[in-house]
């Protein structure tokens, strides 16, 4: 089966895979490298006292992914409204003479 | 292999030797080697390769095999024939859809028992959302939708479970199942190992159905995509499927 891609299907693939990964991934590095805690939750010690807290808030990590999934959220929204892809095809056929 | 593609495969080879002359020796060998290493041979499914491959041949050379098959979209297509249509994938498709379902719905149906459609811990749940990536829609949805998401949480948890499990209107219902994860995984907030936790990875789970089109295997949605009513509208297949 073969797909075609537009342009909006790649900026979507892009966008929201970039978001995602950079999320989860990338700012998961970030974390590790900077030092405990090596996850997106504060440490504590047995008192229940905060003595580590994260490098990068995961307010802004957990915001990157739900801009990725908004983005393939528009993306879907999209898909809905706009002429399906064979229906486009067929009306830009071209006839042309022999 | 059927003849066409025997075909390219020795049209690729022809070609290889009338380059020998202008590579390394180590390619003199490679290409001797293309004939008798079957999978040369069986590589030739995917023609169109983008990029030269190389691979080592242990104890002997490095064999460049460009026209050799590898498939991006399905690597193990060679191997397997995972395919979307292949009848392993549609097995454990409609497998981990139904599994899927039924984590839901159990969720729901439970709530449903024990609460009816007046679950307080829902509202209550959204209230405590603060300071989140979602800044105050959780908290304004617990305070002024109250009474909504009392009856939907359980009837919605079931509804979605229920559409998976028997496969209708599974991206509709992957989509709800998507906004359920993503407020279970910002509100649980359990990122003590990582962002990556068993509620991100239900969120994927149900963005595997959306992507897949799961319901098209073994689901109700097989049958409901070839009604007319969704022949003369397209565009359903995308909530369903």
């Amino acid at each position: 089966m073969q797909q075609h891609t537009t342009v909006i299907d790649k900026a979507a693939m892009a966008l929201s895979g970039g978001l995602m990964l950079l999320g989860v991934v990338v700012l998961g590095i970030v974390e590790i490298l900077t030092g405990k805690p090596y996850s997106a939750a504060p440490l504590t010690n047995d008192a229940g006292e905060v003595i580590a807290t994260p490098m990068v808030d995961p307010t802004l990590r957990t915001g990157l992914v739900l801009a990725g999934l908004l983005v393939l959220a528009l993306y879907g929204g999209y898909r809905l409204v706009a002429p399906m892809q064979n229906e486009t095809a067929a009306a830009q056929q071209e006839i042309t003479a022999d | 292999m059927d003849g066409l593609n025997l075909t390219v495969a020795r049209e690729g080879l022809a070609s290889r030797r009338s380059d020998k002359k202008s590579q390394p020796n180590g390619w003199r060998h490679a290409i001797s080697l293309i004939v008798p290493f079957s999978g040369a041979e069986m590589g030739f499914h995917s023609v169109g390769t983008p990029a030269p491959l190389y691979v080592i041949v242990p104890g002997i050379s490095i064999c460049e095999v460009t026209q050799m098959s590898y498939q991006a979209a399905n690597p193990l297509a060679d191997e397997f024939e995972l395919d979307l249509g292949g009848a392993w994938t549609a097995y454990w498709l409609a497998f981990l859809r139904v599994v899927t379902g039924w984590w839901f719905f159990h969720a729901g149906v439970t709530k449903l028992i024990e609460d009816g459609l007046a679950y307080t811990y829902g509202p209550a749940y959204l209230k405590q959302m603060t300071g989140t990536a979602l800044g105050p829609i959780p908290v304004l949805m617990g305070e002024h939708l109250g009474w909504l998401i009392q009856a939907m949480v359980p009837l919605g948890e079931t509804l979605i479970g229920l559409g998976l499990m028997v496969g209708a209107l599974v991206r509709l219902a992957s989509v709800f199942g998507v906004f359920f994860m993503a407020l279970f995984w910002i509100g649980n907030a359990e990122f003590g190992h990582g962002l990556v936790n068993s509620d991100f990875m239900g969120l994927l789970l149900f963005m595997t159905m959306i992507v897949l089109a799961t319901g098209r295997y073994y689901g109700l949605d097989a049958i409901i995509e070839k009604t007319k009513l969704v022949k003369r509208h397209p565009k359903l297949r995308y909530l369903l499927g």
